[in-house]
């Protein structure tokens, strides 16, 4: 049920990878690491959605504070992997309108490097 | 008997027959007992006396009768002897009823208690006979009678004194006893009572074939003198003063000892004791006992301080693991681990630190200054010497302490901190070198563990005191939330509703409320706050405030959410969101417009086309965005109904719910469940859908606030 949360860095990319469920405590973690001053140094956020099975509202909570304040900074925040019960609750809020869900790695690739 | 009966027996009341003549019966043994007690100890006195005086006039006129040359008579030494045994076993019973048990661990009492009431005996008895010695040579009268009042006299106190002596150190001697002891001290009773028996025939102990015998009983003594725990139990003061009472005892013994010796076979007398075995006996067994006490707590007194601190030591420690249940505080804790602590340690100096805030408080000093404090402190920061255990016995050899000049050689330092806080710090300083041995420090260390739980479980106990409380208030935002849903909907012809709402904790985020536009119109929301519990809860109402604030101006779905969300945006911490949908329904137009801003889907039935669908429309969640953009994430959607046609609202505590494997139960199973369910009415098919709903997660398992409201549109118009 717990959280992992891995990170892995390629030039001007970081590459967070979300493995098991986010909920409201692993939620705070993902809010801790986004949170990090450094990660205003990258061009480029991709989120690997594959190992994700459930997002609370908490976990996209996350997400959206930290929204405007990439957006300011002209970071690009990508999802790709995303499972279609994950991409269901994105949709429902009115999130995949806001924020940039693709379906593999490469095309996540291709759209940030754009 | 009979008037006590009447006395007690009100006060005890039972419903049955029975239940009454039973306790009466039980009432009854007790009076017996207790009268039969009482009546024994009268009984005793009474036949001790009477037996006393007899023997005393028969002695009299023993004398008298040869004085004037008559002869003894046969019979009478018999009556004498007897005489004598009745007294002697009257007076033994009598004490023997009198002193039944320890009521406490007041030795030195018990040892008071019996000189000054039998010891004392043997000082009346030698100034009694001195006071006949006196007269008889100022007066220089020759007076047999007088000589045996005052034999007789000094018989009596010396048979008083045995007694009583006799049952108080069977008292003493079956302290703590066993089972063992106990029979050795039953065997010992009986075999010197029965060596009255030898009285009674008049036989003479001191004949070789009693002497084995009593050769034997005298090693018994022996053996039971070494039963002396209670002297451990006696503090060094009460011991010295235990000394001096033992020697006045022992003094009784040998002055009763002395006269009835010197007077042993004199010719002037026409009885004499000591030919009674038993009372030799007793005054050996009580002589040695007193002996063995004195010198046991001779020996002992150098050693008892060491036990006294021991059971300091034990007391503090019951004291300091009982605080909890006398409901005392943290700081009467630590101010009984201190007090504590310095007796155990003997430490000249000592404080204890607490941390408050960031800085350090001094809570507890002794015989130091804060100057000095500060100083040693600063000494040991430096050292890196803090939240560890130090000990320090060679203050003066150690660099930096020494150029301190304090009055002290010695230092230990014992922090008192449970695995997650901190409590404070102990420091106890001696003036001697090495003063802090490790069984000292042992016990400290065992102080300050209990000092740690004792805080920890007083602090659990607020806490769970406090959370009592919080139920409490959280009871109230309960009540009060339920008071925030409607209860009841307006009741038209042209449209039915049902609604289900439970909340996963005390208070939720689920809302649902409706206004009434006009006469036909009617607008209806629901909306999901991010998160559970409190803070959800408080913006739940929020929300309904804006509902009621922004529809009294009656406008459409997209401008109210549009409104709502720049509302929000002011209002709502970074995390959090609401998710919401507002319907218009118009019975006039037979039509509704509704705007979803990122709430669930619409469940829908059409029953002319008799198709169930969801509404699939675009809308973004409430303070997802907080600038002007959002009017462009909105969508409105307008749409005519038929009668018959079923529309579902839910929020996602529904869809997301989820069974035991951890499965949801999703928006097709609720797309199903209406499809089977919409020709019944409002109120059915919500109830199918929430039993179905539970069949599937299992009862009692709710993690999230869940909302379900069903509405059905009918055919017939409104009464106008």
């Amino acid at each position: 049920m717990a959280m992992k949360i891995t990170n892995e860095i390629k030039d001007s990319t970081i590459i967070i990878t979300l493995d098991g469920e986010l909920d409201a405590s692993s939620s705070v973690v993902l809010d801790e690491e986004l949170s990090d001053p450094e990660i205003m140094n990258f061009s480029k956020i991709l989120v690997n959605c594959e190992n994700l099975h459930y997002i609370s509202s908490a976990g996209l909570g996350v997400f959206i504070s930290h929204l405007q304040r990439f957006e300011n900074a002209q970071i690009k925040l990508i999802f790709f992997n995303m499972q279609d019960k994950v991409r269901n609750v994105f949709e429902i809020l009115g999130l995949d309108l806001l924020m940039t869900i693709v379906s593999n790695y490469d095309e996540a690739m291709t759209i940030a490097d754009e | 008997m009979a008037e006590e009966e009447k006395i007690f027996l009100p006060y005890i009341q039972l419903p049955t027959q029975k239940g009454n003549e039973l306790s009466q019966l039980k009432l009854n043994t007790v009076f017996r007992f207790m009268l039969y007690k009482k009546n024994a100890k009268t009984f005793l006195v009474v036949t001790a006396l009477v037996s006393w005086s007899l023997l005393l006039a028969n002695v009299l006129l023993t004398v008298e009768s040869v004085r004037q040359g008559g002869s003894t008579g046969g019979v009478l030494p018999y009556f004498n002897n007897f005489l004598i045994i009745v007294f002697i076993v009257s007076v033994f019973l009598y004490q023997r009823n009198r002193t039944t048990h320890l009521k406490s661990n007041d030795f030195f009492s018990y040892l008071w208690n019996l000189f000054s009431r039998a010891g004392i005996g043997a000082y009346l008895a030698i100034a009694i006979y001195i006071g006949y010695q006196l007269s008889t040579s100022s007066f220089g009268l020759q007076s047999p009678l007088l000589l045996h009042i005052v034999y007789q006299l000094n018989f009596g106190l010396l048979v008083v004194f045995l007694a009583k002596a006799f049952y108080i150190w069977r008292q003493l001697l079956l302290y703590h006893k066993n089972k063992f002891l106990q029979i050795a001290w039953d065997w010992f009773e009986i075999l010197i009572f029965s060596t009255l028996f030898l009285t009674f025939l008049r036989l003479d102990y001191t004949s070789y074939i009693f002497l084995p015998l009593l050769a034997l009983l005298g090693f018994y003594i022996v053996f039971l003198c070494t039963n002396l725990k209670w002297v451990a139990y006696l503090s060094f003061n009460k011991k010295s003063r235990s000394l001096v009472v033992l020697t006045a005892l022992l003094m009784s013994c040998y002055i009763f000892m002395r006269f009835f010796y010197q007077l042993a076979n004199s010719p002037e007398l026409v009885i004499d004791y000591t030919d009674v075995g038993f009372l030799l006996l007793v005054l050996l067994f009580v002589g040695a006992y007193c002996l063995a006490a004195f010198l046991v707590s001779l020996f002992s007194l150098p050693t008892s301080s060491v036990f006294e601190q021991k059971s300091q030591d034990l007391l503090s420690f019951q004291r300091l693991s009982q605080s909890i249940q006398q409901g005392q505080n943290e700081a009467q804790v630590k101010e009984m681990l201190f007090d504590s602590a310095i007796k155990a340690s003997d430490a000249e100096a000592a404080w204890i630190e607490a941390p408050k805030g960031q800085t350090l408080q001094l809570t507890h000093m002794l015989n130091i200054s804060e100057e000095q404090i500060e100083r040693i402190r600063h000494l040991l920061l430096a050292y890196e010497i803090s939240d560890v255990e130090y000990l320090n016995n060679t203050l003066n050899n150690t660099p930096g302490f020494k150029e301190l000049e304090l009055p002290w050689k010695s230092l230990l330092i014992i922090p008192i901190h449970s695995k997650k806080h901190q409590f404070g710090v102990l420091y106890l300083l001696k003036d001697i070198e090495y003063g802090f041995d490790r069984d000292t420090v042992n016990v400290l260390n065992t102080f300050v563990n209990q000092t740690t739980l004792t805080i920890e479980n007083l602090r659990l106990i607020s806490e769970s005191l406090m959370n009592e409380r919080y139920k409490e208030e959280l009871k109230i935002a309960s009540t009060v939330q339920e008071n925030l849903i409607p209860k009841t909907f307006p009741s038209d012809s042209w449209f039915e509703i049902s609604t289900h709402s439970r909340a996963a904790k005390e208070v939720g985020g689920d809302f649902y409320d409706f206004l009434q536009l006009s006469e036909s119109r009617i607008a209806i929301i629901i909306g999901d706050v991010s998160g559970k519990g409190i803070s959800a809860a408080f913006h739940m109402a929020q929300m309904k405030g804006i509902f009621h604030g922004l529809m009294q101006q009656d406008m459409p779905p997209s401008e109210f959410m549009r409104q709502a969300n720049s509302a929000l945006s002011r209002c709502l911490e970074r995390t959090s969101f609401i998710t919401s949908s507002l319907y218009i329904i118009d019975y006039r137009m037979k039509g509704f417009v509704f705007a979803r801003a990122g709430h669930c889907h619409t469940l829908y039935y059409n029953a002319m086309m008799e198709d169930t669908f969801y509404f699939q429309t675009e809308g973004l969640g409430l303070g997802i965005i907080r600038n002007k953009n959002y009017s462009s994430h909105v969508r409105e959607m307008f749409y005519d109904y038929n009668p018959g046609d079923v529309m579902v609202i839910y929020t996602d505590g529904i869809v997301e719910a989820r069974n035991a494997k951890n499965e949801e139960y999703g928006e097709d199973r609720l797309l199903f469940m209406l499809t089977q369910t919409y020709h019944l009415e409002a109120e059915d098919i919500k109830c199918a859908m929430i039993n179905d709903l539970i069949e599937f997660t299992g009862p009692d398992n709710l993690y999230d606030d869940q909302t379900l409201l069903v509405i059905k549109f009918k055919a017939d118009q409104p009464n106008t």
